[in-house]
């Protein structure tokens, strides 16, 4: 299993060291986390490498994941839906089954605790029921909620206003809510699959298994085939950049199955980049963290065009890669990257392929760039800033009418 | 003055540790004239945030700009006038907050008297007020002579850095001192170094240059001495 120490060469003892002061100042808490999957996901993701480490810390902490119907699966998807802005009609029907859910998966849980986070809607409920079995009761929230539907937010808002705090990922998902709100920025584990050091045997075996030539340069992009990924602006712009400078596209990603227009866009793709033999489009299963982490560290320049992001972690681990990362300027990518500094923020197609070139240019730039943006993700986006936030904010949380807590 | 490397101070300098929580409080600003309408308005805790903490709650490496109105002027506006004249204003040559924010909208207020337009963030860029709760911890690391001082100032991390030189100017209500020049004044004299220390234009310098400047000025006036610690 891998431990608190082993992140020590990435991070600095120093920050180890922190994080169990900091721990050792909090005492040791008891510390609920409360999610609706146990498996895929980003929030999963985090808490199986999160709640080791806490525990390793000297918390004790339980990870609970409630159960539901598909119906209810169906009901939550759509709440999370309209927290991004789509418009969503739920009936009182289903907001009555929202609520019988969470009783149901209330009985199960008799734990105490000193600290519960609740993570998104689908589990947000709970608190009607559990609210005496712990001291301090903290939302969430992963999601983009920047412009939420009206409606399903006003009733989101009625259960969450019962928790003593809330926590967005970047300060334009705030919301008007009665009590403090605090920001935890996400975060990527620079051990996980995804993200560790590969040898160059290990890259250059997946992308043999894969069929990619390292005979040109190679620009990526990994995401979703989805219309806000812009997969067809990044063919456009691979296009204007091919007419100068040979190289190569490798586009690599899941089909959205949870997205109606998913096969149009594959589909759009797929036209886009037809004769063009300089463009392979990967289909990869969703836990290709492997693949994903070569063709990263394989490629030249990595490109996240999207139209709109919430964080874009795709970026945060590119730049952990040491590229040089292209983005679209549009939510989290806006405070990840800085032009000529951590890579370059475009607003077109045009705009990528300027950019493209530019970097394909000037490699020494590139090279600087990514490392620039290797360390900034070191000491804002890793996992144990994440760690050292959550013991923050239960210190803060226990000392509530401190603005400055001194222990 | 001479002094001895090894000479113990009468009080052991302790290092602090502090963590930020930012607090976004759900407001924003998308043109000029709001963001001098919440400047007007906003808690002195938004302004403090905006001015000098966000240095340590995130920093772009090689940021140029001071604060985050004149990174937004730069970045979001793309008025590279306005950002000059934010990026210029020095907030350690008030004495509170009231006059910092004063000060600020002193700026606001002439720049936008002598356009005909408002300047507009650009989509993605609108200004999103926070502020923070700190925890400030004592850490383990203490200096009980000038060499141990050295030796810590290379261990520390950046908020130590952020706490004993940000904060401590509003702390000690002398906008020119710093925990660390206090420390070697009261302890060791040493007039020119503590002079040179406050002299540091801090608010220009990201907060690792900072340590970087620190450690440049021991090191001229008290060379042999440093060069142990190397």
């Amino acid at each position: 299993m891998i431990g608190l120490n082993d992140y020590a060469p990435i991070v600095g003892q120093e920050v180890i060291d922190q994080l169990q002061r900091l721990a050792a100042c909090l005492g040791p808490r008891r510390f609920v986390h409360i999610n609706s999957t146990r498996t895929g996901g980003g929030v999963a993701e985090i808490l199986e490498r999160a709640v080791p480490l806490l525990e390793q810390l000297g918390l004790d902490v339980k990870w609970e994941v409630i159960q539901g119907d598909q119906e209810f699966f169906e009901i939550t998807k759509a709440m999370h839906n309209a927290l991004q802005g789509y418009k969503v009609d739920l009936s009182p029907a289903m907001l009555d089954h929202y609520r019988e859910i969470n009783r149901e998966n209330a009985r199960k849980f008799t734990w105490e605790s000193d600290f519960v986070l609740v993570h998104d809607p689908q589990p947000a409920y709970l608190i009607n029921f559990l609210r005496p079995q712990a001291k301090h009761w903290i939302w969430r929230c992963h999601i983009d909620a920047s412009r939420p539907d009206r409606g399903v937010w006003k009733f989101l808002q009625e259960i969450v206003s019962q928790y003593e705090a809330s926590v967005f990922s970047m300060s334009q998902f705030a919301q008007n809510l009665p009590h403090p709100q605090y920001l935890i920025r996400p975060s990527i584990d620079p051990l996980s699959e995804k993200n560790r050091d590969l040898s160059t045997v290990e890259v250059q075996e997946v992308l043999d298994r894969l069929g990619i030539e390292r005979d040109k340069p190679i620009i990526l992009q990994v995401s979703r085939f989805d219309s806000f990924k812009d997969p067809v602006g990044v063919i456009q712009a691979f296009r204007m950049v091919r007419r100068h400078t040979p190289c190569k596209l490798v586009l690599a990603g899941g089909e959205a199955i949870d997205d109606p227009e998913g096969p149009r866009i594959f589909a759009e793709v797929m036209e886009a980049a037809k004769n063009e033999p300089d463009i392979q489009i990967l289909l990869l299963p969703p836990d290709a963290h492997h693949e994903v982490n070569a063709l990263q560290r394989a490629s030249d320049i990595i490109v996240q065009k999207s139209t709109r992001e919430g964080f874009g972690l795709t970026v945060t681990e590119a730049m952990w890669k040491g590229k040089a990362v292209i983005g679209g300027a549009v939510g989290g990518i806006v405070l990840q990257l800085r032009d000529y500094n951590t890579g370059f923020l475009v607003h077109s197609p045009e705009g990528c392929a300027f950019r493209i070139r530019y970097l394909l240019h000037r490699p020494e730039m590139a090279r600087r760039m990514g490392k620039m943006a290797q360390e900034f993700v070191r000491h804002h986006f890793l996992i144990t800033r994440k760690i050292r936030d959550y013991l923050t904010l239960m210190i803060l949380r226990e000392n509530p009418t401190e603005r400055i807590m001194e222990l | 003055m001479k002094i001895s490397p090894d000479q113990p101070a009468e009080n052991p300098f302790s290092f602090r540790e502090c963590f930020l929580m930012p607090m976004p409080i759900g407001k924003k600003a998308i043109n000029l004239r709001e963001l001098l309408q919440a400047v007007r308005e906003l808690d002195e805790s938004v302004l403090y945030y905006h001015i000098f903490q966000s240095r340590l709650a995130i920093t772009q490496p090689g940021e140029e700009y001071p604060n985050e109105f004149a990174r937004w002027a730069a970045t979001a506006l793309q008025d590279i006038k306005l950002a000059e004249k934010l990026s210029s204003f020095d907030p350690f040559e008030y004495e509170n907050m009231a006059q910092v924010r004063q000060a600020v909208i002193d700026i606001l207020e002439e720049y936008l008297w002598d356009i005909p337009f408002i300047p507009w963030a650009r989509s993605g860029f609108e200004f999103h007020f926070c502020e923070a709760s700190t925890v400030v911890m004592r850490s383990q690391i203490r200096a009980h002579t000038l060499l141990e001082f050295c030796e810590s100032l290379r261990k520390v991390g950046l908020d130590s850095i952020y706490y004993h030189f940000f904060e401590a100017r509003w702390r000690l209500g002398v906008l020119k001192a710093d925990d660390f020049s206090f420390w070697i004044e009261t302890n060791f004299g040493l007039p020119e170094l503590v002079a040179a220390i406050r002299d540091i234009d801090i608010y220009f310098y990201s907060l690792r240059e900072i340590r970087d400047t620190l450690l440049g000025l021991i090191h001229q006036h008290l060379g042999e001495l440093c060069d142990r610690t190397q």
